[in-house]
């Protein structure tokens, strides 16, 4: 027994916490931090990883140069800006009209929270493939049901400028917006009852108590399900390959998707680390300031 | 006890002793599509002359570039043998992927004199016309087209458009022919159903819509380059004939095409074609085989090379066997290639429906009868024109899908600005290769 005390103390509970968490920073850092230093390395070299035997310069900030002053990559960045702000401006309204929908006791509820959430439980490659068949002008259902409510005639949702940034807006609508409505019941959930029974012995009215009771209590929660949707759709990347390939033209053509062209079809390894830095750096600016924002809002 | 081990130990023991004799074998990679399949066919003839076991690996063509240049960027020794792009013959050799054959076509005799002079050029040599040979001429290909040959027979149908053009509904000699031809099918009732034009390559994502509009392009004259200044494309790939057939073609797109058909490629052509809704599909020789399958007395179905218009040319497809430098089995693979140069073997390689480039199979006197698209494929041959096959051919492909994409199917801009855009990147691409 004193054997085990004096072991015990041997090993102090800073050091047994360093023990635990070793390993995950270990392999933080090989697997996230390492990759980032190198790409930023590689971000001012002339590197390209099919053309190994091309001597590697130091080029400086000149990639940086290339891409901030390239009139096509801007472009893109306003294709993802357009694609995230009706997304994320989507799914936040639908999901959580949705949300106060389910919040409410009928017959069937539990049922129907399960069909509604079934979309975001596929996977985005699948839902980009027969997307394109509902989006086939000849033969596919959303043509159909479009046409039901007024003829349009033969439209091609893929295959039109136009209407093909709509066409990805839709899909991930139709996927993401379960999402956003799981997070906002749960807020909604949270919310105590008593409130709501002291705004009625003050005779509030059902639009009051939402905008000064329900709104206020589910927003952080709404701002957390806005982060992990921006996030995500920043890096949006299978769904819209398998379902347009960023076409017609490059009118869907997101900077994840463009990243890839530049790095593993183009092989301008050098280059597109450069691009890959500026999209971290960006995403990182936007996500800290947003996490400052919503840490006010949930102080208040 | 003794019989338990013995039920345990002599299987183990078997096994282990099987593996060790297991037959010597290669590993062959190529597009997953019917000539492959054909492929698989003739070479169980090489297994069974030499006891080398052929393993394949094939891949969907939407990801075949991708796969293949990943596995020879990473010096993969998945594969012994590949059959790779015509595009990609430059940088097979100069990045070292592909092994040079001379000495070994020296050593066995193997004239590429034998071969399609054509294919030769195209698939085997780098840099281009020289004497080094890098691939042997596996599966010679082009782009054709097929037409619906039974509508075309219609009396009602051909006194129609003698009428409307004042010239008889038939094989189209020029892209102006082939124009009134699929304008005059589009949104056509035939036998109660809605009938449209042609199914033209769009696709974006690989090389589909570059294959596609420089059948147009080649057909009015167009070159990459300056003959006196390579590398140099400005005033030959943007001048005013090949602006007329980029616009060509978009209206080709835009009159002719079935709804829906902005992002296809050979699947969707043929499944357009065969589902009946196109009178022509624009595709590769290699699937004249299957669709000529099911129409025994060719009543169904015609084809013809690609219409002339200022020229005659059509874009070379097709593809070389080559042997991966990174391959521990290089002798064996060589094996291979010997086997596949004999003239027999070729002569059975057409019969299965592969393209031979064997001068013996393309000479012989009944070729021209062995197969309705087969002289068509002859005179295809002769006129064929390739993208470029620069070791950076990636690099120029991608602006070239995505420039006319956006103008033909997008109708974003102009062909004069789409052709610019593709010279300016070109030009980028060069002058970081020292090359401009």
């Amino acid at each position: 027994m004193k054997k085990l005390v004096t072991k015990s103390k041997g090993l102090s509970d800073k050091a047994i916490g360093w023990l635990f968490i070793a390993p995950t920073i270990i392999l933080l850092l090989l697997i996230n931090v390492y990759p980032l230093i190198y790409a930023i390395r590689m971000s001012f070299t002339n590197f390209y990883a099919n053309k190994l035997t091309q001597v590697v310069k130091n080029v400086g900030l000149k990639n940086y140069y290339k891409i901030l002053g390239k009139e096509a990559i801007w472009e893109k960045m306003q294709i993802t800006a357009h694609f995230m702000f009706w997304t994320l401006s989507l799914q936040i309204i639908i999901g959580l009209s949705l949300a106060l929908l389910l919040n409410k006791k009928f017959k069937g509820n539990e049922l129907l929270t399960t069909t509604i959430v079934l979309p975001m439980m596929l996977s985005p490659a699948v839902v980009g493939v027969f997307w394109g068949y509902l989006y086939n002008p000849q033969v596919g259902l959303f043509t159909y049901i479009v046409n039901f409510f007024y003829d349009f005639g033969s439209f091609d949702m893929l295959g039109s400028g136009t209407l093909a940034p709509w066409a990805i807006v839709i899909v991930d609508t139709w996927m993401w917006t379960p999402f956003t409505m799981l997070i906002c019941l749960a807020g909604l959930r949270s919310i105590p009852g008593y409130l709501y029974e002291a705004a009625e012995v003050d005779r509030a009215s059902k639009w009051q108590q939402f905008v000064y009771i329900t709104l206020p209590s589910v927003l952080p929660f709404l701002l957390l399900a806005l982060l992990f949707r921006g996030i995500e759709n920043f890096k949006m990347f299978d769904m819209v390959m398998e379902l347009t390939g960023g076409g017609p033209g490059s009118m869907t053509e997101l900077t994840s998707m463009n990243l890839k062209r530049e790095a593993f079809e183009k092989w301008k390894t050098g280059y597109s680390s450069a691009y890959a830095v500026i999209l971290f750096v960006t995403i990182f600016g936007f996500g800290n300031v947003y996490v400052k924002v919503m840490n006010k809002i949930k102080d208040r | 006890m003794k019989k338990i081990l013995s039920v345990f130990f002599i299987p183990l023991f078997a096994l282990m002793f099987s593996t060790n004799v297991k037959a010597e074998s290669l590993t062959l990679g190529w597009a997953a599509w019917d000539p492959a399949n054909a492929l698989v066919e003739l070479s169980k003839e090489f297994t069974a002359e030499t006891g080398i076991e052929m393993n394949f690996e094939f891949v969907d063509w939407t990801s075949y570039a991708d796969r293949m240049l990943n596995e020879l960027n990473n010096k993969g020794k998945t594969f012994d043998l590949l059959v790779g792009d015509s595009q990609w013959i430059g940088g097979g050799a100069v990045n070292g992927h592909y092994v040079k054959l001379n000495d070994f076509f020296d050593r066995e005799g193997i004239s590429m004199n034998d071969f399609s002079d054509a294919t030769v050029y195209a698939y085997s040599t780098w840099p281009k016309g020289s004497e080094n040979y890098y691939a042997l001429p596996l599966m010679g290909d082009a782009l054709a087209w097929a037409y619906r040959k039974d509508w075309f027979d219609r009396p009602e149908l051909q006194s129609e458009f003698q009428s409307k053009h004042g010239y008889a509904l038939g094989v189209p000699k020029t892209w102006d022919e082939l124009y009134d031809m699929c304008s005059f099918f589009q949104g056509r009732e035939i036998d109660g159903v809605v009938r449209y034009g042609a199914a033209l390559n769009t696709e974006r994502g690989s090389e589909g819509i570059t294959m596609g509009v420089t059948a147009a392009m080649y057909a009015w004259g167009m070159e990459y380059e300056d003959p006196s200044n390579p590398y140099n494309s400005d005033g030959f790939f943007n001048a005013p004939n090949v602006v007329e057939a980029v616009d060509f073609y978009k209206k080709m797109y835009e009159d002719c095409s079935p709804p829906g058909h902005s992002n296809a490629y050979m699947g969707e052509n043929l499944d357009a074609y065969s589902s009946g809704q196109v009178a022509f599909q624009m595709n590769w020789y290699a699937f004249w085989p299957g669709v000529a399958k099911g129409d025994k007395d060719g009543r169904v179905t015609g084809f013809f090379a690609n219409p002339c218009q200022e020229i005659c040319a059509a874009t070379l497809g097709g593809q070389g066997i080559s042997v991966v430098n990174y391959s521990d089995k290089k002798e064996l693979a060589q094996q291979y290639i010997k086997w596949f140069a004999r003239p027999d073997v070729q002569q059975k390689w057409w019969d299965l429906g592969g393209y031979s480039c064997h001068k013996d199979v393309l000479g012989s006197p009944d070729f021209v009868e062995s197969a309705v698209y087969a002289q068509g494929f002859l005179d295809s041959m002769g006129i064929v024109k390739d993208f470029w096959q620069e070791p950076s051919f990636v690099e120029l492909l991608i602006p070239m899908q995505e420039n006319m994409h956006d103008y033909i199917v997008n109708g974003k801009g102009t062909a004069k600005g789409a052709l610019d855009n593709i010279i300016e990147e070109w030009e980028e691409v060069f002058e970081s290769e020292g090359k401009l």
